[in-house]
């Protein structure tokens, strides 16, 4: 079902642009000082894992203009459960104390100190002594796993209890099987790497705390705060600005809290903005997995069963234990088996990154696809088009699934409502002229000299949104001129959330995108907003956002019908004009309508919709992809070189299409980065990040890549607003794999991302 | 922390000896402000030579003269380094993708630093000389004397670079420069610069083959053995083959980067491309 | 504390500061232009590029203090050079979506602006170049380039 619009599917400007290219959109950090600010800086711990035995902070706070210094010895300890579902507190990167006796990565919050500017802090942080016990520490994933490792934190065992998920009969599966393949793949570290560099003002007044910072989780960090400070949620307000980029990175953090602790012991507003190293090492960073793929095939092709157990690395104080996301459903067989499991390090925090768990999980698995359909002698194409996951199949190892059984002790089925896999497939295909340039296994597309080119490609899907990120609180406002204000917590992370919500609040109200004004970010005035990640705010927050709309539209309509003598349930409203369907001269302009006396009343309307609603789990929209790659590889030099790239998108109604082509080519260019030279090296021996800064942690630039051909394929959703799923984090799904098999396609060789000189290189060696 | 920017040789003189080791000059300032931190305790005072009238670039009968303060894009944009037995002075420039800091930064400065950037290398293969001015006087040095180590070099407290001199080629010499990098705008991986001068016969009369950033030693080397195999030979394509082979005596570093083996075959690569194009250049000359 | 002048967007600020800050720090922190950005402080990302004396430079990289005397114009002197009017390229940027969360786009004007000012009709190619040194995270170089090919157009067809 379509529906015509007006507003929807136009490439329409977004709300902040004027003020993004003017700079006058004000970030965390361009927030002005209040009166009496003091500013914040962070001593950090040199060791991976250590006790502080002693900490002597009196020189630091002797020094003239220092307001106050924190230690673990302040003694501020969050309690666990605060937010109301189990999901949100293990993976919040709890850690109890927020600034505990035992430091548990490099990096890891020591003291604090707040100053009256920045080089008193820096020079307070050298004043203070601190006696360290040095701790075993772990780093390796299987180590970490291990009866006899080193307890990485202070609670817990290194490796939660797996999240298992079964269906039909493994063991039979394997069996109907006419081949089985086993693949175990890991990647590298890759880190957010936003160029904004976030940043904190907390103030109290008395009792009463408010905290400007930007995140994409504007409640949680309200709930976080009422934790820690053991205080209602009627004396905290947060205030979240736009963030320069997040990609998963500010929610669940630490740091935002220090000021607000600083700034009780001060009693003094403060100001702390993280460094760009800090921005690198101290946060987060996408989770390196460690998978294990089996998968079972008959002679045609068909797959027969499917098994994954995916090692997930927690970091320091991590706590994932469940599916990061869900895509082992990629595939629909009759047996599978899917085990999740986290395990601590003694490394950075490892959490979200946009496409967690499908970029890496898609890459294993689409890996082996890709071995099998060697082994069958199978065009790749051919092969994701026989096996591939379609509308109606059972999302097996659904989050949802978890949750239902954690809160409820329930088994509930999730049931996909839209696939367009089978079109983006056939679609990437012929976009990148696979029929011509695939010229068998172990043929490479084409060889010059010591070029050699390779095609690949690979799918993937992702969530669009999850229901237990909660209800969606949104109003819309009409004011006295027709122009409306649309209240929302959605945010903005640079997605253009702000501008895709007023487009489907537009559509519906009959106005334009312009007539709009977004009020967002105040935990205080804005209803609960799912925490932006996820990719629900297309999905599933607009269903709230639409229905709030329509229940203003409803009450638009009451009015004009008294103002028209009509039939509520006859008008129409467009262009702004509220009209009698079937005799359009008979109307009103919504400038008129709210601004004209009503007789019972002697005054003009007041109107507010609203709508608080929760999203319905059992039946889930999920974004699918296919990406298609052509790289070169230099032989000589060992380099690779991307030549072409295709990506093709089902996620529905395209509500905005430039905003959503800068989403697919986001997710490239991220992908990219995490395909070669986004890496966070770790030091074998201390585990200090050694490419802690854009000096030598390599984002893509504008001369790197080649611009990527974006298709979407628009399958309509039937429970997504106007058709519509999600986009942000799939983007970067498929794009690894597509490269990864187009380099095995030019030189036979199987590089896991990085792919890096170094590898390639060896790949390129006569085997011996 | 104190902040001089003289107007005359004399008076910054005077700053450097009061000053000594403490003191650090500063033009560009990319390499001193993207280094603030770590260098925040060991500077006393910054010392801005702007102001002494050392950016310039002029060609005499001894060759081409270019004031320390000069930024590489004034190098790049400038006549006389465009094209010609000076081209590669350009090209070198323009093999750096941020416009921003060929603004900034000068080539006393990259001379100063050595280390992960371009200049050093080029200069090298030019033999240039290094203008050292003090309250003592002015001294001249080698390239090939004046870096020490990463990071370090031959200026005594008190002293700050001028000017550099590159010699006049002769006729029939051609340049070549060739780099390796992560992404398009990145430090020096690895980065080589060649020279060859040919005589009327298609004879190697001199040769020069340096590679930088990639060193085990910090600084631009030159090949003994790729430049032996070149001088006094017709130089062809497989000659330079042979010669960038020979370059394994370019001992490299090993480091989170990339591993010394990529860098020696990327020295080895590099010195094949740079060598092709400095023969090309130098054979254009012939014709010309 | 030294005591300078900075003449920002044609007006004239006494600021003090310590020699170690960078032009940066003291535009966005002492004088309150937030409109350049600072990503990296360390000359690797672009988004505090200004214009000083006419060239594009990383105000990161730059005392402040040595900035004394020089024309600084910095973003929000853009639209008034303007006549108070969106610069074509500023215009470009909002129809044709050269941006996502915005951080690096003040950055990418000012470079934009410097080239047009000097190369009216570039290549694709060169106005990358002329961006070289800046990133985007959201990765939307497609549409960056896009936005400032168009703008060049319409300065042209305006001039």
């Amino acid at each position: 079902m379509t529906t015509e619009t007006s507003v929807i599917g136009k490439s329409l400007p977004m709300l902040d642009a004027y003020e993004k290219v003017t700079g006058k959109l004000k970030y965390a950090g361009d927030m002005p000082a209040h009166h009496r600010m003091h500013y914040a800086k962070v001593l950090r711990s040199p060791y991976a894992h250590a006790r502080v035995v002693s900490i002597d902070t009196s020189a630091a706070e002797a020094l003239p203009g220092v307001s106050a210094v924190i230690t673990h010895q302040d003694d501020i300890t969050g309690k666990q459960k605060t937010c109301g579902t189990p999901w949100v507190d293990p993976s919040f990167n709890f850690r109890g104390p927020m600034i505990s006796e035992e430091v548990c990565f490099v990096g890891d919050e020591v003291a604090a100190v707040s100053a009256v500017d920045e080089d008193v802090a820096r020079e307070a942080l050298k004043l203070i002594e601190v006696e360290y016990e040095e701790l075993p520490a772990v780093f390796d994933l299987e180590e970490a796993m291990r009866a006899d490792a080193p307890q990485v934190r202070p609670w817990g065992p290194n490796t939660l209890p797996p999240s298992l998920f079964e269906w039909g009969d493994i063991e039979q599966g394997f069996a109907e099987a006419d081949m089985i393949l086993e693949n175990r793949v890991t990647m590298g570290n890759q880190q957010h790497a936003p160029l904004d560099r976030n940043a904190c003002i907390a103030s109290w007044e008395g009792d009463r705390l408010s905290v400007w910072t930007s995140t994409q989780a504007l409640f949680w960090m309200r709930d976080a705060l009422t934790d820690f400070f053991d205080l209602s949620p009627s004396k905290v307000r947060v205030y979240s600005t736009p963030t320069g980029g997040s990609f998963g990175l500010w929610w669940g953090n630490n740091f935002m809290f220090l000021a607000a602790a600083l700034a009780r012991k001060s009693k003094r507003p403060v100001r702390l903005v993280l460094t760009r190293d800090e921005v690198q090492t101290t946060v987060k960073r996408r989770e390196r997995p460690l998978i294990d793929v089996k998968i079972g095939l008959t002679k045609d092709g068909r797959m027969t069963a499917q098994s994954f157990r995916h090692i997930l690395d927690n970091g320091a104080y991590g706590n994932k234990f469940d599916p990061y996301q869900s895509v082992a459903d990629i595939y629909t067989t009759e047996h599978g088996r899917v085990e999740f499991i986290g395990v601590a390090t003694n490394l950075v925090t490892a959490g979200c990154m946009r496409g967690v768990g499908d970029l890496t999980l898609a890459y294993a698995i689409e890996q082996t696809v890709d071995m099998a359909a060697e082994k069958l002698d199978m065009d790749p194409v051919e092969f994701h088009l026989m096996n591939h996951w379609k509308t109606g199949d059972i999302c097996h190892t659904s989050q949802e699934v978890v949750f239902a059984k954690l809160l409820f002790n329930k088994n509930p089925q999730v049931e996909l409502t839209s696939s367009g896999l089978a079109e983006c497939i056939t679609r990437g295909a012929d976009a990148i002229d696979w029929s011509n340039k695939w010229k068998g296994w172990g043929k490479p597309s084409s060889v010059e000299g010591h070029k050699v080119r390779g095609i690949g490609m690979g799918i993937s899907t992702h969530i669009s949104g999850l229901a237990f990120f909660g209800f969606n609180g949104i109003t819309v406002k009409v004011n006295p001129d027709g122009t409306m204000a649309l209240t929302t917590g959605i945010g903005r992370m640079g997605q253009a959330g702000d501008t895709t919500q007023a487009m489907v609040c537009a559509e519906v109200m009959g106005v334009e995108l312009e007539d709009i004004n977004v009020i967002d970010g105040d935990s205080e005035v804005c209803g609960h907003t799912m925490v932006t990640f996820g990719s629900n705010g297309m999905h599933m927050v607009a269903r709230a956002t639409k229905a709030a709309a329509e229940h203003a539209r409803e009450q638009l309509l009451e009015y004009a019908a008294k103002h028209l003598e009509a039939n509520a349930a006859d008008l129409d409203i467009k262009d702004r004009r509220v009209f009698v369907k079937g005799s359009e001269e008979r109307g009103v302009t919504l400038k008129e309508l709210m601004s004209t006396p009503i007789y019972e009343y002697l005054a003009p309307p007041e109107v507010i919709g609203s709508a608080s609603k929760g999203v319905e789990f059992e039946k889930a929209g999920k974004m699918m992809m296919a990406d298609f790659a052509e790289v070169e590889i230099d032989t000589r030099t060992a380099q690779m070189k991307l030549l072409k790239f295709v990506a093709v998108h089902d996620s529905g109604t395209i509500v905005n299409p430039a905003v959503c082509e800068n989403q697919v080519a986001g997710g490239y260019y991220q992908s990219m980065g995490f395909s070669t030279t986004e890496h966070l090296v770790f030091d074998d021996e201390t585990g200090a990040i050694l490419n802690p800064n854009f000096m030598d942690y390599k984002l893509m630039g504008p001369l790197d890549m080649p611009d990527p051909e974006i298709m979407f394929e628009e399958v309509y959703d039937e429970h997504g607003p106007f058709g519509a799923k999600g986009i942000g984090e799939g983007v970067t799904c498929a794009v690894p794999i597509a490269i990864s098999n187009a380099v095995y396609n030019a030189i036979g060789a199987r590089i896991d991302p990085p792919i890096t000189p170094d590898k390639i290189l060896q790949a390129l060696k006569p085997k011996t | 922390m104190e902040y001089y920017s003289p107007t005359d040789l004399n008076e910054a003189y005077a700053l450097l000896d009061k000053y000594g080791e403490d003191a650090i000059p500063i033009a560009g300032s990319t390499f001193y402000m993207g280094h603030r931190e770590e260098l925040f305790d060991e500077v006393e005072a910054v010392i801005n030579i702007k102001q002494l009238g050392l950016s310039y670039i002029r060609q005499d009968g001894d060759g081409l003269h270019i004031g320390a303060t000069t930024t590489l894009n004034e190098i790049f944009a400038h006549g006389l380094t465009r094209k010609g037995p000076f081209g590669i002075l350009a090209t070198t420039v323009q093999e750096l993708n941020i416009n921003e800091v060929r603004n900034m930064a000068t080539i006393g400065g990259e001379v100063c630093i050595a280390g992960e950037v371009d200049m050093p290398t080029t200069l090298l293969a030019y033999d240039a000389d290094i203008v050292i001015g003090g309250s003592k006087g002015v001294r001249r040095m080698s390239m090939a004397d004046f870096h020490i180590g990463y990071l370090n070099n031959a200026l005594e407290p008190g002293e700050m670079v001028l000017e550099v001199q590159l010699p006049q080629p002769p006729a029939n010499t051609g340049g070549g420069f060739a780099k390796f990098e992560r992404t398009a705008a990145d430090l020096p991986i690895v980065n080589v610069a060649t020279r060859i001068s040919l005589d009327d016969a298609g004879v190697c009369t001199d040769a020069r083959v340096v590679a930088g950033a990639a060193t085990l030693s910090g600084i631009p080397e030159r090949s003994g053995a790729a430049e032996a195999a070149l001088l006094n030979q017709v130089i062809d394509a497989a000659l330079i083959e042979a010669a960038a082979a020979a370059s394994a005596d370019v001992a490299c570093i090993n480091d989170f980067r990339v591993s010394a083996e990529i860098r020696s075959l990327w020295v080895k690569c590099g010195i094949e491309d740079a060598l092709k194009r400095a023969f090309a250049a130098a054979r254009q000359g012939e014709q010309s | 504390m030294n005591a300078i002048n900075l003449k920002i967007n044609k007006e004239h600020y006494d600021v003090l500061v310590k020699p170690h800050w960078s032009l940066a720090y003291v535009i966005r922190e002492k004088v309150g232009l937030t409109g350049t950005k600072t990503g990296c402080e360390m000359g690797t990302c672009g988004s505090c590029t200004l214009l000083l004396d006419g060239k594009p430079v990383f105000s990161c990289l730059r005392m402040a203090i040595d900035a004394q005397g020089c024309d600084i114009r910095t973003i929000e002197g853009v639209e008034e050079e303007n006549n108070g009017e969106l610069h074509p390229l500023q215009e470009a940027f909002v129809q044709d979506h050269g941006m996502q969360c915005g951080f690096c786009t003040p950055g990418m004007i000012i470079a934009a602006k410097h080239l047009l000012e000097h190369n009216p009709d570039p290549t694709e190619q060169e106005v990358r170049e002329a961006i070289g040194g800046h990133l985007c995270r959201c990765g939307t170089y497609i549409r960056i380039v896009r936005s400032i090919l168009n703008a060049a157009a319409v300065m042209r067809a305006g001039s």
